[in-house]
């Protein structure tokens, strides 16, 4: 196994089996790491706990609910300003956050009493909001309390409500991957098939995987209604509390986020006979053959294919800018879980970056497959990589960028790095055709940004050159390029919208007459 | 195995990982069924045999079908100038290999864990 033992964690040898460098000939039967494994005491890991992999994660882009943490209020900290999983509901998500705000006093005599007590001032502070998910957190799973319980008798006594309880605390997982596997198991178990959703289509879906980061599900949505596909349910990311509970009636669950949401298109598969179809929302070919396949499925691939056509028409010349001027451009590609696999090829076929290196903080040997089969020759794979053999890694690899959280990315500013938030994104929405060109801008700008230039010198020795001006973006990124590519004609920079949602809210979509002896 | 044949699969099975999820579901037994399914229901379609897609579930592996012979044959003009009896043998080794990639030989230790 072509391990890779990084200097600084020679002393945690056990770290050794967690990283592997791609090398020749190298295949996944030869070069995989460990992964999903409990942090190794020492290796001061950037995981999120179990509680934050089901809360923040998966529930709370539900967009239509209370969502409550039973603990103190630090657990609720990844709330309001780390996350961005946008709505079309004013953004109630995010916009109101719950914790009961358990203190020392509730861990002698037990938090149950508060706990219902918040419950109903919840419900009485939003009297239109009739959903509330409740997630349980390492003191008071310790202390025992039953909150499915307090739950229960809530809704004997308020029956217009609905309330789901997550019992995922941080210690239940060895990441916020546990979380996810969790809260998925618990949805199906506690809500699938507890209410009857109205079908308006032949071609029904339930989108899974996909957590509306910066827009992303409005993006894709506008494919599936473009297509004259019902959207039943999108778990969970702009999706509602009651379309989530329907989900059993979809024709076919098309998956995007494999790693936070395949347990539930497992469980589908087997206990309602719906197929799972993996798809690929990020990269123009990759894009385009899951539009291709969802209108195979349904026997609908013209309304795919016109879509393609008329996107890549659209935005084909602007990515190939951005791929003009970022050929070669060294990539760590250092996401959470997903993207690691999601991007790495695509981002190297379409925007001619070299991805370097990936790595993943809560995947699983699954996850790493994947990335590993999609990268090239000669990439620095790590699985929940601690801060000093990132910085280790940057040094190594001399990155042009990385992709990674807002953390580990401000780690890597510091040694000169510029960095793009892989989860929560810069500029996004990143999905869809224009997302793609968005992200390609975004990389552009990262790695051109006439600032790191400035931001690299230390005022303490170096030489400050007060004797030309700023120079721009375009002036570092055009410097090498042929004449013949720089005023290529067909070439352009993105030109969409700083806002590219706002068009997508008073859209009408086509009506496509249904197949009588179909409705269900 | 010849070389010219190994040479191939090693092509085919390179587009398969750099652009297709379907061979890496969760566990070993929905891994094997994939590839056979799709693997197999590819084998046709790149032969000009029908292929049986009624069920839901047959359907979903047809459509991966279809998008992977079609880009087999954009990408690998030497295909369409073999005949079925070679595509076959060239299919079944495609199949062995990616078997022993994701099941057989892989390294990933949650494929046999009974529960999803
Ligand atoms: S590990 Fe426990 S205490 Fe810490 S945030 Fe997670 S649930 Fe809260």
């Amino acid at each position: 196994m072509p391990y890779h033992e990084f200097e600084c964690s020679k002393v945690i040898p056990e770290r050794k089996e967690h990283a592997v460098d791609k090398e020749p000939g190298e295949d996944l039967t030869s070069c995989l790491p460990k992964g999903y494994l409990n942090t190794i005491p020492g290796s001061i890991s950037e995981r999120g706990c179990a509680y934050c992999g089901a809360k923040h994660v998966i529930g709370t882009p539900m967009k239509d609910v209370l969502h409550v943490s039973h603990g103190p209020v630090g657990c609720t900290y990844d709330t309001w300003q780390t996350k961005r999983y946008i709505s079309d509901a004013d953004n109630f998500q995010l916009k109101y956050t719950f914790a009961t705000d358990v203190k020392e006093k509730h861990i002698v005599f037990g938090a149950e009493k508060m706990l219902k007590e918040n419950i109903h001032q919840a419900f009485d502070a939003f009297p239109e909001i009739k959903r509330m998910t409740i997630y349980q957190t390492c003191a008071t799973a310790l202390i025992g309390d039953d909150i499915g319980a307090i739950a229960d008798e809530v809704m004997e006594e308020r029956p217009d409500v609905d309330i789901f309880v997550c019992n995922s605390p941080g210690f239940a997982g060895p990441s916020q991957s546990g979380g996810h596997h969790k809260i998925n198991i618990a949805w199906v178990n506690q809500k699938v098939g507890t209410f009857e959703p109205e079908i308006t289509s032949d071609y029904v879906i339930n989108y899974v995987g996909e957590y509306n980061i910066q827009g992303d599900q409005e993006v894709m949505q506008d494919f599936f209604r473009r297509m004259g596909i019902q959207v039943l349910s999108t778990f969970t990311g702009n999706g509602t509390y009651d379309e989530l509970r329907g989900m059993h009636r979809a024709h076919l669950n098309v998956l995007e986020c494999a790693r936070s949401a395949e347990y539930i298109c497992n469980e589908l598969r087997v206990r309602y006979g719906i197929p799972r179809l993996d798809i690929d929302g990020f990269g123009f070919e990759a894009l385009g053959n899951s539009l291709r396949k969802i209108g195979l499925f349904f026997g609908i691939e013209d309304r795919a294919q016109a879509i393609i056509d008329e996107e890549t028409a659209k935005w084909k010349p602007q990515l190939d800018w951005y791929k003009e001027r970022l050929q070669g451009k060294r990539v760590c590609l250092w996401p959470g879980g997903s993207k690691l696999w999601h991007w790495a090829h695509a981002i190297e076929a379409e925007m001619g970056v070299k991805v370097v290196s990936l790595y993943t903080k809560f995947g699983h040997q699954g996850d790493m497959e994947k990335g590993i089969a999609r990268c090239s020759e000669g990439t620095l794979a790590i699985d929940d990589p601690n801060e000093l053999e990132s910085l280790e890694a940057m040094e190594l690899l001399k990155p042009h960028v990385i992709f990674t959280g807002k953390r580990p990315g401000e780690v890597a500013k510091k040694v000169g790095v510029p960095y793009l938030n892989a989860h929560a994104y810069h500029n996004g929405p990143y999905k869809g055709f224009e997302g793609w060109v968005r992200f390609a801008r975004d990389i552009y700008n990262a790695i051109y940004s006439p600032i790191h230039q400035l931001s690299e010198l230390d005022i303490s020795k170096d030489e400050i050159p007060g004797n030309h001006g700023f120079v721009t973006r375009r002036m570092l990124s055009d410097a090498d390029l042929s004449d013949e590519i720089r005023n290529a004609p067909h070439l352009s920079e993105y030109d969409g919208k700083f806002d590219c949602l706002a068009a997508l809210k008073d859209k009408t979509y086509p009506e496509f007459p249904r197949r009588v002896a179909a409705a269900e | 195995m010849d070389d010219l044949t190994q040479d191939r699969i090693g092509q085919l099975i390179d587009y398969i990982m750099k652009n297709c999820l379907w061979q890496f579901h969760s566990r070993a037994w929905d891994r094997t069924r994939q590839n056979e399914n799709i693997v197999g229901m590819t084998t046709k379609i790149l032969c000009g045999e029908p292929v049986e897609a009624e069920t839901p579930f047959d359907k979903c592996y047809w459509v991966d079908a279809v998008c992977l012979a079609d880009a087999y044959r954009a990408r690998h003009p030497w295909l369409t100038e073999m005949n079925a009896d070679g595509i076959k043998t060239l299919m079944t080794g495609l199949l062995e290999r990616l078997e022993y990639l994701t099941v057989t030989g892989s390294l990933n230790a949650e494929l046999t864990d009974q529960h999803y």
